[in-house]
């Protein structure tokens, strides 16, 4: 794996899907519907077009965009009137630190329930862990967050409704996030796990004596972590792009928020922000991915 | 599924299906997945001859009556906001339901793990186009997506069964070529080659089994997560709009009435989830019971139940 | 004030923070977005106004909420100087919160801002429409406004307008708003909250609110649960259905009346017996609880408290029967009855919208009318509430809800039924006239034009299916004593909030 070529590929993703967002977000419709009132007149529109350069064809706007790029200016929010990087970056952290605690849990908490759930398949154990997990993955986020809201906050009075704050705070937003990727992880770690404990080498090495514990979540997980690493990949990437759900139920002001807005409001120049620093972060963790895939199997490294 | 079988020589094996289904009746858990299955496939065929009026007539008598015996069998489950009997729409929108769930699971299941089988097989220009048009669809916000496919190709379920699918291929993709790529390093597959054996006969015989248990959970769970995505773009008027209906749908109505009926968006939720865990049990069972290095856990498991 | 602690700590924590006594005052109020700037001139966006209008800026002159009465505020008094010149007397011993004096010339260059070119204006926009404004100081305190056309009603219009302080950048939408009023901003967390405090050296009588923060939730029922666990004192706009404690809930007219806009000129919708038995076809009183039981059936596009009202219009009432027939009789004559009328939804446009959307195609459906439904996003429904129209062949009802803020009908006629109106799909030379007769007159011809124009529209044109009046519900704590009013979806003002002991 050449690490030089694949960062560059990756900027060729970059620069694709930024021309893509620019042309294609600008077909779903003339922004000047939304910032001007009901009522104002044809004529009152074209001047708004005029005036935010959106007469201009699309090719001209994109170039002077990519100018402005490099000198730094990421363009201004028409909702907002300031400059649409501002709002990026003021938000994704706020994405960024709620996902890393989810998605920590979430792994460590399928790994351990996935390999538990492997070592005897059809066991009880396994049964009530796929029943929870499986639930927990299909149930509907935003009707779980409501319930958890009234059962939680309102009816036992244990926990603060929504909103920014100490470690009480985090508590529902977190329940809520973990639920998918514990879900689908914890089943994706069973199913490899229980295919790779059946393979030779681990025979092998209960022959040779390897206590249990250490057969299970060293020889075997290791080997079973190639499509753990793909789906955990895939869901980071999806959360990424936003919590919405989450962030909206529980007034957190992450970029999921924030982006969904811009698109619905065709603040074109928060869209392009927003995609362009989740882009980074998705495009990054991939390359993370294909790293990871070398590091787990040694094979894969001499390519 | 015989070819996973040790001897490679073995014919298919044609009382294997009987096999099966003799296994299947001792099972308790896979059994009641193939029978909620069956259950919900019967709904989706014949659901609209199944129910009357109830399902479709609003009755603003009955608007949000809870789950009760009193207003007849057709409002056992309660009604919802327009007083139409829930279970009577559980059941009428089985069809749509199964349609998009279906239709986009296995598009993206079938266009991701192709395209994941040439970009892990073949290292190259092509595969390097795949990739990054991959990186692409997974940076891409789905609303922005839908939105788009919306003002360029129209509305209508077919459109919206594509944004779901294009959504969900990167997963498949991914993880089918993070397969294909490891297994074609394995030195028991380079010796294979060696004597002869083509690469179609390597990815049957070594790729199938590893990597269709993963393919099949994330499926099960995508149909649960397809059908929620789905209730959340009808805003767009992109897919299914009144009178055709979604369990999706009928989550997403509900939302506003958690507080104050709940069983609108549970019940819903729990025929997803139904769905979704009898799915994923079925894959597993199957699975299990047709390889060979697994196969003894059902005598043991069986006899352990019997006893 | 959050019960995350166990009571020891908390009664710790309350007998060390005990000096703060002011703290007793401090209010929290829920929202349902967070406002996107806080622009004086952007004010008629309901989430700049709420938090700003009345409690960081104001207005020469208000319009009393519960009695439609124009009454004054910076300005003590205005007369007509000539057809196109006003005179205002502007209050004395007023200051902006950064220390500026409040005069003439103050004013003159808050107008002036808000008719700049280089950003969107809502105020300007929306109210002024067209019409251009120079301010001339005549000395300190007073001020004369020329219109480049005969505005009868400026005095009205200079209501809405929030009078920014001199120093407040010409450019962009401000984060920072500086005003005469008793509050000022003390602090932005973006996306967490908005925090305002009381002026020392506010001109008018202290409010007891001391210090207000403002948050959001886009969810009705956590905004609810905030309020019934004490996370916060107002939720201004919950959902009917979240309003279940008559204790804390309390249902208001909101000023918006909500309509389906028929396409007059497209068949079978050019024929009036359709129209009429679309009217007559459903159950408003039976769908009412949907949008909210306390509702009320409406006739018209604007509620009592506007001039031009006509309260001697009735609904059509529910007559199914009645409603077949007259889809039968014009099918008799030839009219394309079977053809599908498109039902344009809003997703979110009040709540219940969806559902009240099935249920009329339902009901519909019953007198032998073929509907379907299309929701779209505010951006796409916006192209087809404007004029020109992106299907205009298409038969179709268009989901509509108005607010006349101003108490006149002249702000809704023209717009949605005259022939050149933005909104409008009548033509209807009648309506016209009416409404241009209307428009330059004062008093009871004003008046009288206008509710002959309401009364065409509804009995002979049928031009709309009408629907409700609508209502909104808040949830206060019992911590605070205020209650809502028709203003409430545009302004709160902190001044009214009393605390409860």
């Amino acid at each position: 794996m050449n690490l030089f070529r694949r960062t560059l590929l990756t900027l060729f993703s970059l620069v694709g899907l930024f021309a893509l967002v620019f042309f294609l977000s600008r077909v779903t419709g003339d922004p000047s519907y939304l910032f001007l009132p009901v009522d104002a007149s044809a004529e009152a529109r074209a001047a708004f077009s005029r005036a935010q350069g959106f007469d201009q064809p699309v090719s001209i706007q994109f170039f002077s965009y990519l100018k402005s790029i490099l000198n730094g200016d990421f363009g201004t929010s028409l909702r907002q009137q300031r400059p649409a990087m501002d709002i990026a970056l003021e938000a994704f952290p706020v994405t960024l630190r709620l996902i890393a605690v989810s998605l920590s849990i979430a792994f460590a908490g399928a790994l351990l329930f996935g390999c538990l759930a492997a070592i005897r398949p059809r066991g009880i154990a396994d049964r009530l862990i796929s029943l929870v997990s499986l639930a927990g993955a299909s149930a509907p986020d935003f009707w779980v967050a409501i319930m958890l809201v009234l059962v939680f906050s309102v009816k036992l009075d244990l926990l603060p409704t929504s909103g920014l704050g100490g470690p009480a705070y985090w508590v529902l937003p977190v329940f809520v996030l973990v639920l998918r990727p514990f879900g689908l992880l914890g089943q994706v770690v069973r199913g490899a796990m229980i295919q790779t404990l059946s393979a030779p080498f681990i025979k092998t090495a209960r022959a040779k004596g390897v206590a249990e514990q250490r057969v299970v979540f060293v020889h075997a997980l290791r080997n079973a972590m190639l499509p753990v690493v793909t789906v955990a990949g895939d869901l980071t990437a999806s959360l990424l792009n936003g919590a919405v759900i989450v962030e909206t139920v529980f007034g957190w002001p992450g970029i999921g928020g924030v982006m969904i807005n811009a698109i619905l409001q065709r603040d074109f120049a928060v869209i392009q922000a927003t995609i362009l620093v989740t882009a980074v972060a998705i495009l990054a963790l991939n390359i993370v991915i294909d790293l990871a895939y070398g590091w787990l199997d040694p094979r894969l490294r001499t390519a | 599924m015989s070819q996973t079988d040790p001897a490679p020589l073995a014919r298919p094996d044609r009382a294997a299906p009987f096999r099966l289904g003799r296994m299947l009746l001792r099972d308790p858990a896979p059994l009641l997945a193939t029978c909620v299955l069956l259950v919900i496939v019967f709904s989706a065929i014949f659901g609209a001859e199944l129910v009357g009026e109830t399902a479709t007539k609003p009755n603003f008598a009955l608007r949000n009556a809870a789950p009760q015996f009193e207003h007849g069998f057709a409002y056992l489950l309660g009604a919802d906001n327009l007083g139409r009997s829930v279970m009577g729409r559980l059941v009428l929108g089985a069809r749509t339901t199964i349609a998009i769930a279906a239709g986009a699971v296995v598009l993206s299941l079938s266009i991701g793990g192709a395209l994941g089988l040439v970009a892990g097989s073949r290292p190259g220009l092509l595969s390097d186009v795949i990739m990054r048009l991959t990186d692409i669809i997974m940076a891409f916000p789905s609303l922005l997506i839908a939105l788009i496919v919306l003002y360029l190709l129209g509305p209508g379920i077919g459109n919206l069964v594509l944004v779901l699918a294009v959504t969900r291929i990167p997963v498949y993709l991914r993880t089918v070529r993070a397969e294909v790529m490891e297994i074609r390093r394995r030195p028991f597959v380079a010796a294979a080659r060696s004597m002869g054996a083509g690469q179609g006969w390597i990815m049957r015989k070594h790729l199938v089994p590893l990597v269709l248990p993963t393919l099949f959970t994330i499926a099960a769970v995508d149909f649960a997560a397809v059908i929620i995505a789905e209730s959340g773009l009808s805003f767009l008027g992109l897919g299914v709009q009144p009178p055709d209906f979604t369990w999706g749908s009928m989550v997403a109505s509900g939302r506003g009435y958690i507080s104050s009926a709940w069983w609108l968006a549970a019940l819903p939720g729990v025929m997803i989830l139904a769905t979704t865990l009898s799915l994923a049990v079925l894959a597993n069972w199957v699975r299990l019971a047709t390889d060979p290095a697994q196969s003894w856990r059902f005598f043991r498991a069986s006899k352990g139940s019997s006893t | 004030m959050r019960t995350v602690f166990g009571p020891g700590i908390l009664a710790g924590i309350l007998l060390a923070t005990s000096a703060i006594v002011a703290s007793a005052q401090s209010i929290t109020v829920v929202l349902p977005e967070e406002p996107p700037s806080l622009e004086p001139c952007e004010s008629k966006h309901s989430s700049v106004g709420r938090v700003i209008i009345r409690n960081v800026t104001q207005s020469l002159t208000v319009i009393e909420p519960t009695s439609g009465a124009l009454e004054p505020l910076l300005a003590t008094s205005w007369e007509q100087l000539d057809e196109l010149t006003w005179r205002f007397k502007l209050r004395e011993g007023v200051t902006f919160s950064d220390g500026a004096d409040f005069d003439a010339a103050a004013v003159a260059t808050a107008i002036e801002r808000l008719q700049r070119e280089d950003i969107v204006c809502n105020t300007k926009q929306q109210t002024l429409g067209g019409v251009e404004l120079t301010a001339t100081p005549v000395d300190a305190l007073t001020l004369d406004i020329t219109t480049s056309e005969p505005v009868p009603i400026l005095p009205t219009m200079m209501s809405v307008v929030q009078v920014s302080a001199p120093s407040m950048p010409i450019e962009g939408a401000s984060r920072q708003p500086v005003g005469t009023g008793p509050y000022t901003l003390t602090s932005w967390k973006a996306g967490e909250s908005i925090s305002l405090a009381l002026r020392g050296d506010y001109w008018g009588d202290k409010p007891e609110v001391s210090d207000a923060t403002f948050v959001w939730r886009s969810e009705s029922a956590v905004r609810a649960a905030m309020v019934e666990k004490g996370e916060a004192d107002i939720a201004l706009v919950i959902a009917g259905v979240d309003a279940d404690d008559p204790q804390m809930d309390f249902a208001y007219p909101n000023g918006e009346t909500t309509r389906m806009r028929i396409s007059t000129k497209v068949p079978p919708l050019d024929d009036v017996r359709v129209r009429r038995a679309m009217n007559l076809a459903l159950d408003l009183e039976a769908m009412k609880p949907i949008i909210g039981s306390e509702a009320q059936l409406a006739s018209q596009l604007v509620g009592p408290a506007v001039n031009g009202f006509d309260a001697d219009l009735k609904p059509f009432g529910y007559d199914p029967e009645e409603a077949a027939a007259l889809v039968k009789a014009a099918q008799a004559d030839g009219m394309p009855v079977d053809q599908t009328i498109t039902i344009i939804g809003r997703e979110g446009i009040y709540p219940g919208s969806t559902e009240i959307l099935e249920a009329m195609q339902a009901l519909w459906s019953e007198i032998g009318l073929t509907t379907e439904i299309r929701t779209f996003d505010t951006g796409n429904w916006l192209r087809y509430q404007n004029r020109p129209f992106p299907e205009p062949d298409m038969p179709n009802v268009h989901t509509d809800q108005h607010d006349n803020l101003l108490g006149d009908a002249t702000f809704t006629l023209f717009n949605k039924y005259h022939s050149d109106g933005v909104n409008s799909t009548l033509h209807d030379a009648e309506v016209d006239a009416l409404i241009e007769k209307g428009e330059p007159a004062t008093g009871a011809a004003r008046t009288e034009a206008f509710q002959a124009a309401f009364a065409r529209i509804h009995d002979d044109l049928v031009a709309d299916v009408f629907m409700y009046h609508m209502v909104g519900y808040t949830r206060v704590s019992p911590r605070v004593i205020w209650k809502p009013s028709v203003s409430t979806n545009s302004e709160l003002d902190l001044s009214q909030v009393r605390m409860a002991d």
